[in-house]
Parts: C-alpha cells; sequence; structure tokens
C-alpha cells in the first residue's frame, strides 16, 4: 500500500514537473465571452464566426454572446472580473473605473500603433491613460446629441435660434424635449455652450486627483440664463426618449440610438442637425455638448495565448469591415477612419450632424460618478428661479456641493503670459500648473520664440504679481532680469525651449529640459 | 284614541327610517370610497395589460388604450430568451416551494411539539439571527457559490440553495398555528401505535390545511418575483436569469424603445399563474395569516 501511495506521488510530482507544451503561435480553440450591446448580439456572433474563417493564425472562437448594455458594462464588470465577459463594450466614461478594477488589459506595442494609426484622434486619446498605455479599442465615435425635429412644424431658416425654435413650438402648441431636470448630460449643453469647464484629472490607476469646474463664473451664469429660456417655456418638456415625438413633440434632443424609432415614427419629416444657439444680452452662444465614443475592451487573461488572441478578435471587430457593417445594419457611426471615409459613412445625414455638433462637442473624459447626480440639480433649481440672484444661488450651491464631496481645488495656478495669448481666463487646461503632494505646483511647457518670451503665475481670472520674478530662486540664470523695465514683476525667458516651472508657495523654481 | 294609537308607533318607525337612512349614507360613503381606492390600485394594472395589447408602437405613448389591438408582442416574446427565463423561475420557485413547505413543516411540528434540551436558546438564536438583513450575506454568498459553479448561467441550482437554505427559521407562523391543535389528539394516536411522522401527516397536516396552503404559497412567491439576488448571482449571463431580471433589462435605455410593450406582456404572464393560484387558493390564505395569532 505504501509502496503503491509512493508511486502515485512520485508520478504526480513528475506530471506536475513537466514542462507544459506549447502551441505553436496562436493556433487552438479558445472558450470566451462576448458581451456586447442587445442589438448587435447576432450580428456580433456572424463577425466571430467571419473571423474564424478568415484568420491566418488558426484561431478558432467557442464564443458565448451575452446582451450586456453598455451603460452597465462596468458595473457588471466590477461585480466579479474573473466572471466577466473577455470581451466587452462600454461607454467611455466608465474608463478610468474599469483601469482601476483591473478589468482592462492594456494593448501590446503593435495593437496601440494600430490603434493610433487606423483611429479617429479624439478616440485614441479617450483609450489612453495618463502615463500614455492604451487600455481599449474605440468601437464607435457616435456618442453624442443632437437635434430630431419635425421638419412639418419647424421651418428650415429657424433651426439655428433656440429663441426662434421655442417661439415655433409655442406657435404649434407642440412640445420641445431637451432633457434638463433630469440629465447632468443634456445639461451641461449650455454650459458647454459658454465655454464653461468641468475637467476631471485621473491618476494611472484611474484615481481622481483633481477637477477644474468654472460652473460657478459669469459664463455660467451666462448659461443658466440661457437655459431659463427653454425650461420655462409651456412647451418644454424633460426627455430624450424618441417616443417624445408620439407623445406631441416637435424638437428631441437626443443621439443616435434613437434614430431608428424616430424615422419610425416621423418618417419623411425627420430633420436632423446640430443643436441651435441661444442668444444673451445681445451676445450668441452656441449649444455644446457631451461627445464620446463606445470602446471594446479585454479582459486580463492568465494564457498568454488566449490573450494575444482575444486582442486580434478585437483588433478585427473594431476594424474597418465590421464597422462598417455595425453602419450598414444598425446605422452606429465608426471610430475607424477608414471607416469613416466610406461614402456610405460621409453620406449619412445622422451622422453629419453628430460631427457637426462635435465641432462644438466636449470630449468626455473620466468623470466621477457623483457628478451627475449633483449637477442635474441644477436644471430643476433654474426652472423655479424668479431672479438672476435664484440663478446665482443655483450654481453657488452647485459649488458648495462639488467643494464638500471632491475638494474642489479652487486654487488652481495659470502660468499666463506669451505662450498662451496673455489669456487668464480659467477657460484652458493646458498652462495649468499641477498640484503635487507636497502643496508644490508644477508645470511644464513649451516656450516658443518671441520677442518676449515672458509671463507669470496667476489665479486664474486674476492678474496677481506676486508670484513672478523676483521670487525665482533656482534658474535665475535662465529669464531676464529687465530691472525697472519690468513693473508686473513679469519672468521673462531668456531663451526659448521647454522647461519645468515650480511654485513652492513662495518661491518659484524653473529648469530647463 | 286612534290618534293616540298613532303616536307611539309613528315614532319608532320613525326613528328605525332614520338608522336605515344613515347606514345607507355611510355604506354608500364607505363603498365610493373603497371603489376610488380599488380604482387607483387597479390602473396600474390595467395599464399594463391594454399596454400588452398595444402593437401600433413599441414605445411608451402617452395614452392607455391602444389604436391597434393585437398579440404580436406576446408572440414576440416567444422569440427572446423570456421562455428560458419563465422556465428558470417556475423551476425555482416550484423546487423552493416544495422543499422550503416541508422543511418549515417539519420544524414547526418539532418545536411545537418536542421538548427537548437547548429548544427554547435554539428558538431565541434563529430569532436573532433572523433579525440580520440577508442582503448582508450576498456578497459571501455569491463567492460561495462562485467556488461550487451555481453563478452566471448555472444560477438556477445556486438560487434553490440560497431561497432553501435559511427557511427553518420561518417556522413562527405554522408553530404558533401547530400549538393550537390540542396535544391530547397527538396522544391518543400515540397510543394507538401511531409513530410520530404519521402523527403529523395523518392528525396535524390535515387539520392545518390553511397554514399548509399558506407556506407553499409564500415559498413560491419569494423567488417568483425575486430580483436582488437572482441579478446578483445571474450576472452578465441570459441562461441563469428568472423573469424579473431579464425583464429589467429590456428597461435599460438602449433596449426601452425595442421592448417597452413586449415588457408589458413579460409582466403581464409573470403575474398570471400567481393571480390564478391566490384566486383559487384565497380562504386558506386569510386563514392561514391569521391562524398562528390565536392560541389555544
Amino acid at each position: 500500500m505504501k509502496k503503491l501511495l509512493a508511486i502515485v506521488l512520485a508520478l504526480v510530482m513528475a506530471i506536475g514537473m513537466m514542462p507544459v507544451a506549447t502551441a505553436d503561435g496562436l493556433a487552438g480553440t479558445y472558450d470566451i465571452k462576448v458581451w456586447v450591446a442587445n442589438e448587435i448580439v447576432d450580428l456580433t456572433k456572424q463577425q466571430i464566426e467571419d473571423f474564424n474563417a478568415t484568420n491566418t493564425e488558426g484561431i478558432t472562437f467557442n464564443a458565448t454572446i451575452e446582451a450586456v448594455g453598455e451603460g452597465d458594462a462596468a458595473t457588471q464588470m466590477v461585480t466579479d472580473v474573473e466572471a466577466g465577459g473577455d470581451i466587452f463594450c462600454f461607454a467611455q466614461d466608465q474608463f478610468a473605473r474599469l483601469v482601476q478594477a483591473g478589468a482592462l488589459a492594456k494593448l501590446g506595442t503593435r495593437a496601440q500603433q494600430t490603434v493610433q494609426e487606423s483611429t479617429d484622434a479624439d478616440a485614441v486619446a479617450a483609450v489612453t491613460t495618463a502615463d500614455g498605455n492604451m487600455f481599449a479599442y474605440p468601437l464607435t465615435a457616435d456618442n453624442g446629441y443632437f437635434m430630431y425635429y419635425d421638419n412639418t412644424v419647424i421651418p428650415e431658416e429657424d433651426i439655428d435660434s433656440l429663441e426662434a425654435l421655442i417661439a415655433d413650438c409655442e406657435k404649434a402648441q407642440k412640445n420641445f424635449a431637451f432633457e434638463m431636470q433630469s440629465s447632468a448630460w443634456y445639461l451641461a449643453s449650455f454650459f458647454f455652450g459658454t465655454g464653461c469647464i468641468s475637467q476631471w484629472n485621473a491618476d494611472d490607476s484611474g484615481v481622481f486627483t483633481e477637477v477644474h469646474d468654472t460652473f460657478n463664473s459669469d459664463k455660467g451664469l451666462i448659461a443658466v440664463k440661457g437655459m431659463q429660456k427653454l425650461v420655462t417655456s409651456p412647451y418644454h418638456v424633460s426627455s430624450s426618449e424618441a417616443s417624445a415625438f408620439a407623445n406631441g413633440a416637435a424638437i428631441v434632443v437626443t443621439g443616435t440610438w434613437a434614430s431608428k424609432d424616430i424615422e419610425a415614427i416621423l418618417g419623411d419629416h425627420m430633420g436632423v442637425a446640430d443643436l441651435p444657439s441661444f442668444e444673451v444680452d445681445g451676445q450668441s452662444y452656441h449649444l455644446g455638448s457631451f461627445f464620446g465614443f463606445k470602446l471594446m475592451g479585454v479582459k486580463p487573461q492568465v494564457d498568454p495565448a488566449k490573450a494575444a488572441a482575444l486582442h486580434l478578435l478585437a483588433q478585427y471587430l473594431t476594424g474597418e469591415k465590421c464597422s462598417l457593417e455595425r453602419h450598414t445594419a444598425k446605422g452606429w457611426g465608426p471610430a475607424n477612419l477608414a471607416a469613416q471615409a466610406n461614402e456610405e459613412v460621409a453620406n449619412d445625414p445622422i451622422l453629419k450632424a453628430v460631427y457637426e455638433q462635435k465641432k462644438y462637442g466636449v470630449v468626455q473624459g473620466a468623470i466621477h460618478g457623483s457628478w451627475w447626480d449633483i449637477a442635474k440639480v441644477i436644471g430643476e433649481e433654474v426652472k423655479v428661479a424668479t431672479s438672476d440672484e435664484d440663478l446665482k444661488a443655483a450654481l453657488q450651491n452647485y459649488e458648495d456641493k462639488m467643494v464638500s464631496l471632491f475638494d474642489l481645488d479652487t486654487s488652481a495656478l495659470l502660468f499666463v503670459g506669451a505662450w498662451n495669448g496673455w489669456n487668464n481666463a480659467d477657460d484652458t487646461d493646458t498652462f495649468y500648473f499641477k498640484k503635487g503632494d507636497d502643496g508644490s505646483y508644477t508645470l511644464t511647457l513649451d516656450v516658443p520664440e518671441s520677442d518676449y518670451m515672458g509671463g507669470r503665475i496667476v489665479n486664474p481670472g486674476s492678474w496677481d504679481t506676486d508670484k513672478g520674478f523676483a521670487q525665482v530662486t533656482t534658474g535665475a540664470d535662465l529669464v531676464k532680469d529687465l530691472g525697472a523695465d519690468n513693473p508686473d514683476n513679469n519672468i521673462v525667458f531668456a531663451a526659448p525651449g521647454n522647461y519645468t516651472v515650480t511654485w513652492t508657495g513662495s518661491e518659484v523654481t524653473i529648469i530647463q529640459n | 284614541m286612534s290618534e293616540k294609537r298613532v303616536e307611539p308607533s309613528s315614532a319608532p318607525v320613525q326613528q328605525h327610517m332614520g338608522l336605515k337612512a344613515s347606514r345607507a349614507i355611510s355604506n354608500t360613503a364607505i363603498y365610493v370610497l373603497l371603489v376610488i381606492i380599488s380604482v387607483i390600485w387597479l390602473i396600474p394594472f390595467v395599464c399594463i395589460v391594454l399596454q400588452s395589447f398595444r402593437v401600433e408602437s413599441t414605445w411608451q405613448v402617452g395614452y392607455v388604450i391602444p389604436q391597434k389591438w393585437g398579440l404580436d408582442n406576446y408572440r414576440n416574446l416567444l422569440q427572446t430568451d423570456f421562455t428560458r427565463w419563465y422556465l428558470n423561475t417556475f423551476i425555482i420557485a416550484l423546487i423552493t416551494a416544495v422543499l422550503q413547505t416541508v422543511i418549515v413543516l417539519c420544524m414547526s411540528y418539532t418545536l411545537s411539539r418536542f421538548r427537548f434540551k437547548m429548544r427554547g436558546p435554539l428558538m431565541r438564536f434563529m430569532l436573532i439571527l433572523g433579525m440580520f438583513p440577508g442582503m448582508l450575506t450576498m456578497i459571501i454568498l455569491y463567492r460561495v457559490l462562485k467556488d461550487l459553479g451555481m453563478t452566471q448561467e448555472n444560477a438556477v441550482p445556486g438560487l434553490i440553495l440560497v431561497y432553501i437554505a435559511s427557511s427553518g427559521m420561518g417556522y413562527y407562523v405554522s408553530k404558533g398555528f401547530f400549538d393550537t391543535i390540542p396535544k391530547s389528539l397527538d396522544e391518543a394516536a400515540r397510543v394507538d401505535g401511531a409513530t410520530r411522522l404519521q402523527v403529523l401527516y395523518k392528525i396535524i397536516l390535515p387539520l392545518s390545511k390553511p397554514i399548509v396552503i399558506y407556506t407553499i404559497l409564500t415559498a413560491f412567491m419569494g423567488p417568483w418575483g425575486d430580483f436582488v439576488f437572482a441579478r446578483y448571482i445571474s450576472f452578465g449571463a441570459s441562461a441563469g436569469k428568472n423573469v424579473a431580471v431579464g425583464l429589467y433589462d429590456w428597461l435599460s435605455k438602449d433596449q426601452i424603445n425595442k421592448s417597452y410593450t413586449m415588457f408589458c406582456a413579460g409582466g403581464v404572464l409573470v403575474a398570471l399563474p400567481v393571480t390564478i393560484l391566490f384566486m383559487c387558493l384565497q380562504r386558506y390564505y386569510v386563514e392561514g395569516v391569521t391562524g398562528g395569532a390565536v392560541k389555544g
């Protein structure tokens, strides 16, 4: 008995030590789970079969395809990454969350290059983390909103003016549907229209580190005044559903996903356009919008061959052929450049409106999940506001909640000067200092050649003179001492180049890179 | 004389009429109130039923009466995974109903008739344990079930396990009812040579029909409408979903316009067996709920 046991144990050990037979390249059969939106389940099944038939590596996928909506993918993945889909699609705003949860595999060098070359530049930025690595494949570039209208009610010449559109709707006693009361995604449109920003920065692991938000500002006030015009109209309804047309709407602001349904309701009367402009104090502002992408991610794998094969499949599925098939079947706007250039896609009136609006759009970066709830309250508050004070109170209320939740950094610093045209407004992220853990502010910038290569460190919106030449300690040899010719205490670089500037709280250090 | 005769008799008659009138008024008021309340109660259900027969469009609309009637939604329903979900739910509910009823009745009988060491502490322990919300165990249960391979597409056995695992603790109502049945009946049967088990199913159970039916009904209803546990355990796998989870997914933003009326049709089909069951067993149910309350 003992002998038998010894033999068995020895065998077990021997088997354990045997080198694992490695397959030739990636050839083999893999069982995978794929999560895609319900409407493309059948199409994706077909596309994976095509991949099985055509790939030259000898890869065969035995795929189980499940319908998991892109909006829900992150929640489902984070529940249990191990049991989640090997390939899954998700909306771009979940990117940071998924990276943080370790649910996305990093793209290899070759894959990154392919994505870089074949994909919409904004979409590439959307899948790239702060340290320059890519973690997903852009699937579509059409996730934004624009205006559908009933062209029997709305005359063509009015579609550029919000005021004219409201008047048309009131005259025809038809509704204007724009989801202002329950969705921050839609109401941000007015703020982006006047140049407000709400920009979130996350570190490599997807944790939010800082936020620049200027909703509570003069521009924000203009935005809510514009919003007030719309939401106080008796014919405004807060909806983004295609069905609003069936319920007496003449205008619905929503996205591409509603196009088939709206076409079914309106038929030939469907008109599509980018969002209109609104006017406050004689100034005209074109409504902005969020613009986003749908992405396809690959889950990290234990088996390197399976991982490589999955990346090939993801590249195939987001490539030109499959993107075009999705456009033909479901009207999805591709992120793939070759597919975008395709005649059929380029002439699609709905995608035309998408891309027209994208010019005024803000690419939706990573945004903290709570922001949506905090910001959507503005819509309600504007609706009941009766004075400018009420509007200001709504914005102040928004900022208070932001500050209390996210430690909003209102002490942001900006390096204004020749390099940004002396623009001290709080609407550019390029010359912001990054706040370090020790409380110091650092910025690396290119100083271009010009007659006067000067500037100084200010709080956005101000012209402070207390953080300039006189405070420079390290790197004093890199800047010019202009003496009395420098009353504003400007830092004037002696030569163009790339510099790293740090404000420690009391002194400025400059290092040439 | 005749006037005198009239007087005393007319007074009570008038009084009688007044009573009748006031009762009629109060009855009318009560019935009006009840009708209003039941209309408010029924509106959502009527809406869902009507919407499920609407075929001119598949999205939400602002009216209740369909413009075109038809069975398309029900027909389409059969083309989807709904049949699978329905079957899953039915299997889970049925097995749970049987097993849970057996466990609960045995438990109640034991605690009602047997006197054993630690009986009191055990009952107190279960009372305290029952005070913890079951949701707290969700994450750990998920891990356990996952290691047993009972999640996602294999969620059905996993869910059955979850539902029946703690069913012994729901003994209160039926134990209370059993306590009302005279112990002398048991003793008489025992004297005649019946075993404990025979006492249970030959004497006690026939006397406690309402409570048995009540136990079956509640055991069936729990899994039939469960959402939270089912969603968590069957996540990302259509084959493991129950109706509540599957139907909920049709309300997501990208699907609601295509599946809203189908969702209503699904809702009607889900409500159907439960409604029928309740209608048939209603009189027992009411007896059962209150049965354990009076201790004899």
